[in-house]
């Protein structure tokens, strides 16, 4: 009986042995933590893994995204490796993702994060292993590990779009005062109240000059928000405004819309009560809208080209491979919690009946709806 | 009787389930060489490991549970709806009091072990089934979520962070590797001879027949090898890291759990009540109490999965838990539990679980995306019921004898019995 303890220890003393040859990662990984730094300055290899990590295939915007970085990551010469994440376990794969291209050694992590808040341990986790986070269109939060973020500029979109509800309103009446609604995002996207403010920082000194009227008096974003970004919401929210606020022949001037699904739910609700149209902001460039532009029904919608954010987001996986400091544009404004992130901000574009033509020229699938 | 026999029934025991467990740890062991070798080692490096055990850690402690309540007859499909609320919970107590984090997974806990009673009431008070009452609870809790995390994504403080993302500290001299996670590896390794020795010695003092020695060394060494490998692993992971503290939570439910379930009167009234419940009442288990007890108890764990998982992604948000009871269900019958209770080991669903684990993580490393990820996960699943349902109908199936068959041309063919019960080492015929 003795015997059998004797020989299992034995044996196990005999696989420790050989297996301690086995070297750990201890040593290479103290030696990247303290020479990290000028690493990074001096770049890595032009054939290094480039990983990607988006949210699930559930918009149009996504799936050309993640076309085009393979593509252009290729093209550069870089390794790429782009994941979606899976439509019903979606942060949890994501974080799984993520994990996976640091195992496999990721110089450059690109991530558009489904939940911008649950992220933290694996982005920290990349940035150990020496890769550099670039944060796509949506800030990562509350981690020091996120180097860069590369988004359109939300807040010159919200003063794009309140711009262009003063202008669409003067037109179409010289002088005031107008009527306008206000509608904003959804409650839990950080997203929505920055379109509200870059639109507020326009439309304030009007409204308090009282050459703006906001007919229901619905100025704060808790009354304007629009849960969900869903349009059944938005729809609903205007209807009863129209029957509250606008019955009889009281007229509605305008309505600030934060993107391009609300604006169609909200001129859905206001031909339905039989009012005339009213200038209706918006933004994505979707496809119905753009046909509803054309059509002169929605006013205005904001450009923000998918092709032109992938293309600075590999620029600056460009410049990191060569050990230079990649370009950014706003060192202050984008706080994640703990840290400021640099950031490099593309500046929107505004797209109204007038400039349309102009403005999708190169889009394949939305030129020939401006023709 | 020919020595391969006599490894076989050794090493596995004889019955049909103990050879599909074989089965499963076969199969789990080709799936880690094969992505091992297809990933150019990225498979078994220390820094996969780590992250693999901490991603699917929360999964298989839902699995524990999910293995008692399906040998019960039952299904909870709502331990994802449950994680997430305890989540949502817990994260808005300690953001909102700003108590300390042990204790908010106390009441995380005691949240968990509430919903569980008002669950267990329905089915095994009421009568209502389990599939129904948990289809409510999946509902339920889910907007319960919703309503009080109002759609948004809530962050927790540091310190609750080590449960899910917390790793053994580094204590002592510098070796080389992690010293806590060594200890850790020597003690599993001294169970596992101890195990074998008392085993040994318990067979001699009932007189039974005691197996051939190099059996015995073959049944020591195996173990000894992979938790050695496995140890040096994750000790040699970055500084900082090591083996996760959820992987320890989780070592520690496997381990009484499994002696729950197979060495105590109480777990193996479950087992009576899923193969034959109207005869286990008639032998005096107390029916309705064995049906609430599994339905809290997969509450609390689920509880707990849902404290790991917020730990580990630092927040609670909106999509947590959605689709982890699949998850969960998956694991258990892939680890070989029957589909109309009263069979399944805890260490089944365990390696059913990390079969799947592997599989995620390995096509995850070669780079193929989510859609296919599933559709692979999916067939596997399929396969490996329908592998259980053919071997029913075959009356006996054996991974060992199907593969020794070539090499024993000269031995008459195999014609044991397929009871035999008597051989196992203090296992009942009905765990298997």
């Amino acid at each position: 009986m003795r015997n059998i303890l004797v020989r299992g220890v034995a044996a196990g003393a005999i696989a420790l042995l050989s297996l301690a040859a086995c070297s750990s990662e201890r040593e290479g990984g103290d030696s990247t933590a303290t020479s990290g730094s000028t690493e990074a300055a001096k770049g890595f290899p032009a054939n290094s893994l480039i990983g990607v990590a988006l949210p699930a295939k559930t918009s149009e915007n996504w799936v050309l995204a993640g076309d085009l970085f393979t593509n252009g990551l290729k093209e550069a010469g870089f390794q790429a490796d782009v994941q979606y994440a899976g439509s019903s376990t979606t942060v949890a794969d994501q974080q799984a993702q993520i994990s996976a291209m640091v195992t496999k050694g990721a110089k450059v992590i690109v991530i558009g994060a489904t939940d911008a808040a649950q992220l933290s341990t694996q982005v920290e986790a990349a940035k150990q292993a020496g890769a550099t986070v670039i944060a796509y269109d949506r800030l990562i939060k509350n981690t020091q590990g996120v180097d860069y973020y590369v988004a359109y500029d939300n807040f010159k979109v919200g003063e794009l779009q309140g711009q262009a509800l003063l202008d669409g309103m003067a037109k179409k009446k010289p002088s005031g005062p107008y009527t306008v609604e206000l509608f904003s995002g959804s409650s839990d996207d950080n997203n929505s109240a920055v379109f509200f403010d870059g639109a507020m920082s326009v439309l304030k000194p009007k409204i308090d000059s009282g050459d703006v009227v906001v007919g229901s008096g619905q100025t704060d974003i808790k009354q304007t928000a629009t849960d969900g970004w869903k349009a059944e919401n938005a729809q609903r929210r205007m209807d009863s405004l129209l029957t509250s606020t606008y019955n009889g022949d009281k007229t509605l001037d305008g309505v600030l819309s934060p993107n391009d699904t609300l604006a169609r739910a909200i001129i859905t609700s206001v031909k339905g009560a039989g009012k005339p149209l009213p200038i209706v902001t918006g933004q994505d460039s979707e496809v119905e809208s753009v046909k509803s532009i054309v059509a002169g029904e929605q006013y205005s919608t904001i450009n923000k080209d998918t092709r032109n954010l992938v293309k600075q987001t590999i620029q600056m996986v460009k410049d990191l491979q060569a050990g230079k400091t990649p370009e950014v544009n706003d060192t202050k404004s984008y706080n994640n919690g703990v840290k400021v992130v640099p950031s490099f901000l593309l500046p929107p574009m505004i797209v109204t009946k007038d400039n349309v033509v102009e403005a999708y020229a190169n889009d394949p699938n939305l030129a020939p709806l401006t023709k | 009787m020919s020595r391969a026999k006599e490894l076989q029934k050794s090493l596995f025991g004889g019955t049909t389930s103990n050879a599909r467990q074989f089965g499963m740890i076969f199969t789990l062991v080709a799936i880690v060489l094969l992505f091992q070798i297809l990933t150019d080692g990225l498979t078994l490096s220390p820094v996969n490991l780590i992250s693999l055990v901490s991603q699917y850690s929360y999964i298989l402690i839902l699995a524990i549970g999910m293995l008692m309540v399906i040998v019960a007859g039952h299904i909870d499909l709502s331990v994802g709806s449950v994680a997430a609320f305890v989540g949502i919970v817990v994260a808005n107590i300690m953001q909102d009091y700003s108590i300390p984090w042990f204790l908010a997974v106390l009441i995380g806990l005691v949240v968990g072990a509430v919903i569980g009673a008002w669950q267990g009431f329905w089915v095994a008070y009421v009568g209502v089934p389990a599939f129904i009452v948990t289809l409510a609870g999946m509902m339920l809790f889910r907007g319960g979520n919703q309503y009080i995390g109002n759609a948004d994504t809530i962050p927790v403080p540091e310190g609750f962070r080590t449960i899910g993302a917390g790793f053994l500290p580094e204590v002592g001299p510098n070796t080389g590797y992690n010293n806590l996670t060594l200890v850790l590896g020597l003690v599993i390794c001294v169970a596992v001879v101890v195990r074998e020795w008392r085993g040994r010695r318990t067979r001699h003092q009932m007189q039974a027949e005691v197996a051939p020695m190099w059996i015995s060394v073959i049944r020591v060494a195996i173990p000894l090898v992979v938790v050695v490998f496995a140890t040096l692993q994750f000790a040699g992971g970055r500084i900082g890291t090591s083996f996760p503290v959820s992987g320890i939570i989780l070592g520690v439910l496997v381990v009484i759990y499994g002696f729950v379930t197979r060495n105590t009167a109480g777990g193996r009234h479950i087992y009576a009540v899923g193969g034959n419940a109207r005869a286990a009442e008639l032998s005096g288990v107390k029916l309705k109490r064995v049906n609430f007890l599994v339905m809290m108890n997969m509450s609390v764990l689920a509880a707990l999965a849902g404290m790991i998982f917020v730990a580990r992604s630092a927040a609670s948000g909106p999509q947590d838990g959605i689709g982890w009871e699949l998850d969960a269900i998956a694991a258990v019958f892939v680890g070989g539990a029957a589909v109309s209770g009263g069979l399944g080991t805890i260490s089944g669903s365990i390696v059913g679980g990390l079969v799947m684990a592997v599989l995620n993580n390995g096509l995850q490393l070669m780079g193929v995306g989510s859609d296919r990820v599933q559709i692979i996960k999916g067939v596997v699943l399929l396969l490996a019921v329908a592998l259980d349902a053919y071997n029913k109908k075959q009356g006996r199936f054996s991974v060992i004898d199907s593969l020794m068959r070539p090499f024993r041309r000269d031995a008459a063919p195999s014609s044991a019995s397929p009871v035999e019960t008597g051989q196992e080492h203090g296992k009942s015929p009905v765990a298997g």
